[in-house]
């Protein structure tokens, strides 16, 4: 009997693939029953890339599992026929039957249906994700989705396209700031491969500096933000890199307007060790130095990013990531002022998964922002450099107390040291006309510990709470102004000087932050969920401008300074209509903050030491409601979003001159209470389509002058109250066509796009200031970003 | 800069700047005070006036605040009246009277209506002379792609002083200029009865004199933050080119005066406003504070400044052909004396050799 065994299971594996025909066998039969792990990887089929975020549902069970970062996923089976439904945003749905027999792998590769199908889909990672899970305001989208969105400039962008949800906003046509529900530009924490990125903008923030090649996809959280994230007070913005294939070697290329990109990646060792490096630069000086104009062709504006990706495989349940960041930009005009920043980042990550129940992550990262303005006027030649280096380390933990019942805990650290500003004289005629500068550096740790549970009570309840403390030590050497008690914070006021030694603790502030969000499904299409979270801040962007600029500086908390905090209360509405094919929301929000910074008139802020003199701590609210419908399959798909919100500031202080608008509540500079984005996306033929993107928002905040009066000679306006009046509404219609040209290997195969921004060529205004130009009277006068329409041509191609 | 930057960007300019129509709200009449005192022999003036709604002259006209009784109080106790010469709302220090250094002043003012007002006192500082003045033609780019920006820029070499905060206000005299004209170019009015604009070459005048008026003073600011104890080689003036100003010889007249810390704020909130662009660079407006006060309302907004500084001046004459970059020059097709202002004599110091 023994002996005839093998011959037995030899029948038997027979008999079974003849009886399932097409059926896959999958494990090895020991005569295992129950608990049979079966661990599988998607894969692109022609690149050979895995494919992060791929939901995979085992039809029988109703059960489903979503790829992790190298595209693979586990399932624990009975023994028992299956079968399987992988579905990934812009690829063919794959249905695989099979049978598990014991424990196993199933490696699948997905087709891109991208112009092979009529119809598109921009589900995100899971259909059914908005109504089932406990999230609130957290929306993902992978590059595939953004690439049916009309381009800008040539090219898709990141920032760009979140400005486009609701909630989210951007102050004007060239600013890279985003606000989030009524949050300031730097109340985003913005991270690529887990490192924080302060300045990700090419262009003074005309480009994204993210190559959205290299980019697998992201995942913005603007309401209950996950216990793991914290030290931002609106949203988190985590960007996920693509790692290279692991199977064969492939390329892309771009070529835009101004810029072009290339990129290529493999296998370093075939199935264990992939690569993929990605490159992506402005041609403008090229242009630039081709031109007559001696002004222009002295001028430069220059921009690339560059990003590497090793990934590599210890076994099916461990892995390391190394990713490499760098964005570079320089800006001259007629060559005698440069400014130039660079954005760096270096991250270690590791992802293991020890049993069915426990995973882990861990991330180390180093992350530099430099800033350096050159001048090279030949009067007062100075460099002026400033800068940020952070560098922590997250360790994540998540075990899986049942099926539908999870426990997140873990713990972040990082250093922090701002370099605010330095002044490097430089020589002319040999000898230097100006003294260095050097503004104290700024050293301060950030930690956090936390602890999350998910759980769902049957089919109808589903509760998610946590805590995240967080820890803020702000350390010396630093020498730091006494000033007298009960006055303004001024030079004047200074009583005394206290200095710090290297490492002593100079102010320490804390903070619980609980998070809870529940959901309660009224049908399986139908869910209402409501939460509240609170975050805390220690990094101030200091800014007098209306949005991001590179000149701007950030600053840690200290002992004036307190950190920012915000409380969110969100409730909304969700429900899904036709299978999924419509996807609806509402959300309604209230959020108060504590310690914004609102500035001095007249604040001087470059090269300050103290800053505290020139700032005044104001108080935040703000309030919105967010209707939002998604199509996601057919010919036509897209979303419309509609947002009312407010955002206020409010500053009292004890002393009458510091007041701001007699200590009531006025509107931030990015408050712009209706704001509406449609974008459409017609699929006009198997290798045609169509998209357009209209968007309105009121205009933002302007101060307009009470009086004019004269002084020395100048006609000068008098402004008291700041942000009282608007700017006139924006609107705009980008529309896009995007064609594949097959050439078989002709220099035009490729994907070829069309695009055209501003179509009807309205002249929205950036802003609205007030001149006294000689030769016309003191008036109004408008700067428009865009004031025609704006055609750009690209062409990409894989290879 | 953002503009030029888009400019760069695609070659093709596609953003602009253009005036725009808005409606603004009622000006507010608000008391403003434009004084200034130097350690130079007066008169010095004191302007008075009110504030009206933004706009050009014909929509909020402002307007001199007359026979107001106009006082400056130094800190010895000395009280000198000033007399308003028309009813323009400008009332003069007598002749002779002059700022001193380490003494400070204060501006006293009661309106017909009875208000009475006070600025904070300002203490004079001393100023370092201005070694010498040199100068350079330069040549921007402006938003018209087809116009440039041609003009000289005036430095000033000066040593600062190293044992105090100094606040640097620079601004242009009474320039003066050679008037070149060309009289034989001169022809009849087009509505001559026989020889409408036929030739009618005059025999002078060629060469005239005649002072710079420009409507909007140009002034530079500084503070010795960043070179405190150096020598310094600043641009303090840009006297554009207009096609006359420097078809032979220019002469520009340099104050460097001294002011206060407030002053200096004052100062730059102007500059600030007055060099905006609308751009993302831009700071936003801001409430100017000046330094006087009610004396019957503290909460009565008053605009200006009363200032009071110690000056030093130099002059610089300036060759058209030592000018790298020049505008296509005017013609005047007349006798030079026919433009207002316009003199045949030198003044009395002119002396470009002695440059």
């Amino acid at each position: 009997m023994i002996k005839k065994l093998p011959i037995l299971f030899l029948l038997f594996l027979l008999a079974v693939s003849a009886n399932a025909q097409q059926k896959n066998i999958v494990g090895r039969d020991i005569g295992q029953l129950k608990d049979i792990k079966v661990s599988g990887r998607i894969i692109d089929q022609i690149t050979g890339e895995p494919l992060v975020g791929a939901t995979i549902t085992v039809r029988e069970l109703t059960k489903t599992e979503i790829t992790t970062t190298n595209g693979t996923f586990n399932l624990v089976l009975d023994r028992a026929e299956y079968t399987l439904e992988i579905r990934y945003v812009g690829y063919e749905t794959v249905i695989y039957p099979f049978v598990a027999v014991g424990e196993g792998r199933i490696n699948l590769t997905m087709i891109q249906e991208d112009f092979t199908l009529d119809d598109v889909v921009i589900y995100g990672r899971d259909p059914e994700k908005n109504i089932r899970s406990t999230d609130m305001g957290a929306i993902s989208i992978s590059m595939n989705t953004l690439r049916e969105l009309p381009p800008f400039l040539g090219e898709v962008d990141i920032i760009r396209s979140i400005a486009t949800l609701p909630g989210v906003s951007q102050v004007g046509e060239a600013s890279s700031g985003l606000n989030v529900r009524g949050g300031g530009a730097d109340q985003n924490l913005i991270m690529f491969a887990g490192a924080p990125i302060y300045n990700p903008s090419h262009l003074f923030g005309l480009f994204t500096a993210f190559n959205p090649d290299v980019v697998n996809d992201f995942t913005l959280y603007k309401a209950i933000i996950p216990t793991k994230y914290g030290g931002r007070g609106s949203s988190i913005l985590d960007i996920t890199p693509k790692s290279g294939s692991l199977t064969n070697w492939g390329g892309d290329l771009m070529v835009g307007t101004v810029s072009g990109k290339i990129g290529f990646n493999g296998p370093v060792i075939k199935d264990k060790v992939s690569a993929k490096v990605g490159f992506r630069g402005s041609y403008i000086n090229w242009l630039l130095r081709s031109l007559n104009n001696p002004d222009l062709r002295t001028s430069q504006a220059n921009f690339n990013d560059m990003n590497g990706i090793l990934y590599g495989e210890i076994n099916d349940n461990h892995n390391v990531t190394y990713s490499f960041y760098r964005s570079y930009d320089d800006f001259a005009l007629a060559s005698d002022t440069t400014i130039s920043w660079t954005n760096m980042s270096h991250t270690v990550s590791y992802q293991g998964k020890f049993s069915e129940k426990l995973s882990v992550n861990a991330i180390g990262f180093y992350t530099l922002y430099d800033f350096t303005i050159f001048n090279q006027s030949g009067i007062n030649n100075f460099d002026l450099k400033s800068g940020i280096i952070d560098n922590g380390i997250r360790l994540n933990f998540t075990y899986a107390l049942g099926e539908r019942n999870r426990i997140t805990f873990g713990g972040d650290t990082k250093n922090l040291t701002i370099n605010p500003g330095e002044l490097i004289p430089g020589v002319v005629n040999g000898e230097s006309t100006i003294l260095p500068q050097l503004v104290q550096s700024e050293y301060a740790r950030e930690s956090g510990l936390y602890l999350q549970h998910e759980l769902e009570l049957g089919e109808k309840f589903g509760f998610s709470y946590g805590m995240r403390y967080d820890l803020y030590q702000y350390f010396g050497p630093r020498t730091v102004r006494e000033y007298a008690p009960n006055l303004p914070l001024n030079s004047g006021n200074v009583i005394g000087e206290r200095t710090y030694e290297d490492g002593e603790l100079i102010q320490t502030y804390d903070g619980w932050g609980p998070r809870v969000s529940m959901r309660y499904s009224i049908d399986s299409k139908t869910s209402i969920k409501g939460g509240y979270n609170k975050m805390y801040q220690f990094i101030h962007l200091i800014s007098n401008t209306a949005t991001i600029a590179p000149t701007d500086i950030w600053k840690l908390s200290d002992q004036f300074l307190k950190p920012q905090i915000v409380d969110q209360y969100s409730l909304g509405i969700y429900k899904n209509f036709k299978g999924n094919i419509f996807e609806t929301s509402v959300e309604v929000y209230y959020k108060d903050i504590q310690n914004v910074v609102e500035y001095k008139d007249g604040a001087k802020l470059l090269l300050q030491n103290n800053l505290e003199t020139e700032i005044i701590p104001g108080e935040g609210k703000a309030y919105g409601i967010e209707v939002y419908a998604k199509k996601n399959l057919g010919r036509v798909t897209g979303w419309a979003s509609y947002t009312y919100s407010r955002a206020l500031r409010r500053v009292i202080t004890p002393f009458e001159e510091e007041i701001i608008n007699n200590g009531e509540w006025f509107p931030a500079n990015f408050d712009k209470p209706h704001d509406l984005t449609l974008i459409g996306n017609y699929k006009m033929a198997s290798n045609v389509s169509l998209s357009a993107t209209f968007s309105y928002s009121t205009g933002r905040p302007v101060t307009f002058p009470e009086a004019k009066f004269d002084f020395a000679g100048n006609s000068l306006a008098f402004f008291r109250n700041r942000n009282l009046q608007r700017i006139p509404d924006f609107h705009r219609l980008d529309l896009s066509l995007n064609f594949q040209l097959k050439g078989n290997g002709k220099f035009y195969d490729g994907d070829w796009t069309f695009a055209v921004m501003n179509v009807y060529g309205r002249k929205n205004p950036f802003s609205i200031f007030f001149a006294d130009q000689p030769a016309s009277p003191p008036q109004a006068y408008r700067l428009a970003i865009l004031g025609v329409p704006l055609p750009t041509l690209s062409y990409s191609m894989k290879f | 800069m953002l503009k030029r930057l888009i400019y760069i960007l695609l070659i093709i300019p596609i953003s602009c700047i253009d005036p725009y129509k808005i409606e603004l709200p009622q000006g507010e009449q608000l008391f403003t005070v434009d004084g200034f005192i130097t350690t130079e022999p007066g008169p010095h003036l004191i302007k008075l006036t009110r504030s009206d709604t933004y706009g050009s002259v014909f929509e909020g006209l402002i307007r001199p605040v007359i026979r107001a009784r106009v006082a400056i109080r130094d800190s010895e106790g000395n009280v000198t009246f000033l007399n308003e010469l028309a009813n323009d709302g400008i009332y003069a220090t007598p002749e002779g009277f002059m700022a001193r250094v380490g003494v400070s002043y204060s501006l006293q003012i009661e309106l017909q209506n009875g208000r009475s007002y006070t600025s904070l006192p300002e203490r004079v500082e001393s100023v370092p002379e201005i070694d010498s003045l040199s100068y350079r033609s330069v040549k921007f780019n402006t938003n018209d792609r087809l116009i440039d920006l041609i003009g000289v820029q005036v430095f000033a070499h000066f040593k600062d002083p190293s044992d105090q905060t100094n606040f640097y206000y620079w601004r242009n005299g009474t320039s003066t200029f050679v008037l070149v004209a060309n009289p034989e170019l001169h022809t009849l009015s087009p509505q001559h009865p026989t020889n409408p604009r036929g030739p009618d070459p005059k025999d002078c005048c060629a060469i005239c004199f005649i002072d710079d008026a420009s409507k909007i003073q140009r002034f530079t600011l500084a503070s010795d933050e960043t070179f405190n104890g150096l020598s310094q080689r600043l641009p303090v003036l840009f006297i554009e080119d207009n096609g006359l100003r420097f078809k032979q010889t220019y002469r520009a007249e340099i104050q460097q005066i001294s002011v206060s810390s407030g002053a200096h704020r004052f100062l730059r909130l102007i500059e600030q406003q007055t060099n905006l662009t609308g751009s993302v660079f831009d700071n936003p407006p801001a409430n100017i504070r000046g330094n006087i006060v009610s004396l019957d309302n503290p909460d009565e907004v008053v605009l200006g400044y009363f200032i009071a500084g110690s000056i030093a001046k130099k002059q610089i004459y300036i060759e058209r052909e030592k000018l790298e970059f020049l505008q296509t020059p005017r013609i005047i097709p007349d006798d030079c004396l026919t433009v207002n202002g316009a003199r045949i004599n030198p003044p009395s110091d002119w002396n470009p050799s002695g440059n």
